[in-house]
């Protein structure tokens, strides 16, 4: 049984190894260390990669990880599971989206992969999470959360051939309607892409909100349709379950907002919106209304700013365009 | 009889009706004004003068919300006497999304624990200093929004001062009507601004109305506004008859309860959850997601605000607890 390294992991047997990951360090030495768990059955299998947290304060994909690591038991399992639950930490220890030691880097750390051994504080992080990652990982499941809770979408890689198939698998098992095949010219620096083009398939799920912003039961259904993912690829005994329809987008638009006030939308994730549609009203700090805010383009709503609050340029709105039944 | 015209700030009052303007409270570094927003609606008649204002902590949103809500709702030709209104007391703070000024340097940020405040004082006491004049030369009530920080947050403090300051401070707190309320001594929450206004003998009222940024509803706001109109009724601004809300808990102080430990926290009670002494308020996740523990109450009492999680960090505030109450609330 070839073994799996991660950090301070080390599996070579069927079970569960625990480690960290060494990632960064602070000014007074302090290791940045992320947990690693590893979980391995004992057939050979696909080694499935999961990540959460690349955005330090994406919490629900943590939650999701940890629900699912829960659930699982290395006789039951073919293959390995590799759980990184909190790849941002020193964001995720501030509840902010990126590193507060990153200086005059990009500190997007879904931007920076594969990242440099030798650059910025979140390109190293990259480096170092990546280098095995691409190693080992057959299959990779990435958790990210958008604004609200009831954020609820997914994303494959779909450079096209095996990788794409594959993804789609993934994809389907996990079932979200709303699903973005993604273009390989699409978040590059994202582990996302930087895997397909690795030739790893890749699925992001898209799952509640920011910060507290997200509920119990959707971490629970989004850890069973993880185990529907893992049954689609042989990991886990027992039938797939079949979801669909499908909305297949052709792209997203990622729409900021042109004007700023007090802001309260009119529009949930998963609505239909026709461009010019109003989906939201600004006030000023009088509490009069100034104006609305339109959709820029037609499509399926899969993110929308909460309020209560908009300066000039936040992400109004993010819309899955030309959804089809797939 | 009509009322006196008053100036706040760049807000003139010339007879009945709504006007606007800026009250400024400090400068920027290139020199143009900290200057937040005041809207006062006067009536036809002459009557109180009710002094309303949200986000003293400039990430309580749910409160400027209210305030707007009332304030699109009133018909000067339909009212008694004066709402002035201060929705966006802290602007700065209130624009970076925090709790204090992000230009406070040394000086504590908490701008209520600020008040009366310092003319020359650091940055947040020169706020509260600019507020306070105006609201100790004209308010007659006061109305203070807050939040806590889950969207179920429904409770009310009222300044508990001997004598008619005290008994009309109850008064506002009635017609507020949220069960969960305090009847606040006089030694607590030094430097408020509701306090402070009580303690010169204007009748007080905080309300904690939803979460911080974002985490409130829509509900929350119009139940608000119709709770402020109810306020307004009960001190004569406005025709019709009061609504009884029921019993208020007049709770006899608060338990104020920051977290022992840290770690991953998922809780486990409401606001408005009756609790004993040893009740889980939550669980504790290690970083691998392993139970990890409960958080257990170290009181009995009422569920007055609690930690939403999911991250905890050692001596941020675990739960808020109302201590006994002295009216049958359950």
């Amino acid at each position: 049984m070839k073994t799996i390294e991660v950090g301070t992991a080390v599996s070579d047997k069927p079970g569960r190894v625990r480690g960290r990951l060494d990632i960064g360090a602070l000014p007074d030495g302090t290791p940045v260390e992320i947990p690693v768990e590893i979980v391995r059955g004992a057939g050979d299998g696909p080694v499935l990669w999961l990540h959460g947290c690349v955005h330090g304060n994406e919490y629900c994909g943590t939650y999701i990880i940890h629900e699912l690591m829960r659930r699982l038991t290395p006789e039951t399992l073919r293959g390995t599971v590799v759980a990184l639950p909190v790849l941002n930490l020193t964001a995720f220890l501030k509840n902010q989206r990126m590193s507060p030691y990153e200086q005059f880097g990009g500190g997007d750390l879904n931007r920076c992969f594969p990242g440099r051994a030798d650059g910025p504080v979140t390109e190293q992080m990259a480096y170092a999470i990546y280098t095995p990652l691409k190693k080992y990982a057959t299959h990779l499941v990435d958790f990210h959360t958008a604004f609200t809770p009831d954020t609820r979408w997914a994303l494959f890689s779909a450079p096209g051939g095996e990788v794409s198939e594959k993804a789609e698998t993934m994809a389907r098992a996990f079932g979200y309607r709303d699903t973005l095949p993604a273009p390989p010219d699409l978040l590059v620096g994202s582990a996302m892409t930087t895997a397909a083009r690795d030739g790893i398939p890749t699925l992001i799920v898209e799952a509640g909100g920011i910060g507290p912003a997200f509920e119990i039961s959707t971490v629970e259904d989004a850890a069973g349709r993880l185990q529907n993912v893992m049954r689609a690829l042989g990991m886990l005994d027992g039938e797939v379950t079949k979801y669909g329809p499908f909305n297949y987008f052709t792209n997203f638009a990622w729409c900021c907002a042109t004007k700023a006030g007090l802001f309260e939308s009119t529009v949930k994730c998963g609505d239909t919106v026709t461009k010019g549609q109003t989906i939201g009203h600004y006030f000023d700090l009088f509490g009069i209304r100034t104006g609305e805010a339109t959709a820029p383009q037609s499509g399926v709503v899969l993110a929308i700013h909460p309020g209560a609050l908009m300066a000039r340029g936040e992400t109004l709105i993010h819309i899955g365009l030309n959804p089809r039944e797939a | 009889m009509t009322i006196q015209d008053i100036r706040i700030g760049s807000a003139e009052t010339s007879g009945p009706g709504v006007v606007t303007g800026r009250l400024k409270l400090a400068d920027y570094p290139d020199g143009s004004p900290m200057a937040t927003p005041v809207a006062i609606v006067t009536g036809k008649t002459a009557g109180q003068t009710l002094w309303l204002h949200g986000c003293v902590h400039g990430n309580e949103y749910c409160g400027t919300f209210i305030i707007h809500e009332l304030l699109r709702s009133l018909d000067p030709a339909g009212m008694s006497g004066r709402v002035v209104a201060l929705p966006a007391l802290n602007i700065t703070a209130f624009n970076k999304n925090q709790r204090m000024s992000p230009f406070e340097g040394y000086g504590g940020g908490d701008m209520n624990r600020c008040f009366p405040g310092v003319e020359g004082g650091p940055l947040t006491q020169q706020f509260a200093h600019a507020v306070y004049s105006e609201l100790k030369k004209h308010a007659g009530l006061f109305v203070d929004f807050h939040t806590a920080m889950t969207p179920d947050v429904n409770w009310a403090l009222y300044a508990n001062y001997e004598g008619e300051t005290g008994r009309m401070s109850r008064v506002l707190a009635k017609a507020w009507g949220y069960r969960d309320t305090l009847a606040t001594p006089t030694d607590m929450l030094v430097g408020s601004a509701f306090m402070t206004a009580a303690s010169q003998g204007i009748p007080s009222l905080i309300v904690e109305a939803g979460g911080k940024g974002s985490a409130f509803t829509r509900e929350k706001v119009e139940d608000g506004a119709e709770r402020l109109r109810n306020v307004m009724r009960a001190a004569g601004l406005l025709d019709g008859e009061i609504t009884d809300y029921g019993p208020i808990a007049d709770f006899e102080r608060f338990d104020w309860v920051s977290a022992p430990r840290g770690g991953l926290f998922q809780p486990m009670v409401k606001c408005g959850d009756s609790i004993e002494v040893g009740t889980r308020l939550g669980r504790f996740f290690t970083i691998y997601g392993d139970d990890d523990g409960f958080a257990e109450s170290p009181n009995k009492g009422t569920v007055l605000a609690i930690h939403p999680g999911p991250i905890m960090t050692n001596g941020e505030t675990l739960v808020h607890i109302g201590l006994n109450p002295r009216e049958q609330i359950q």
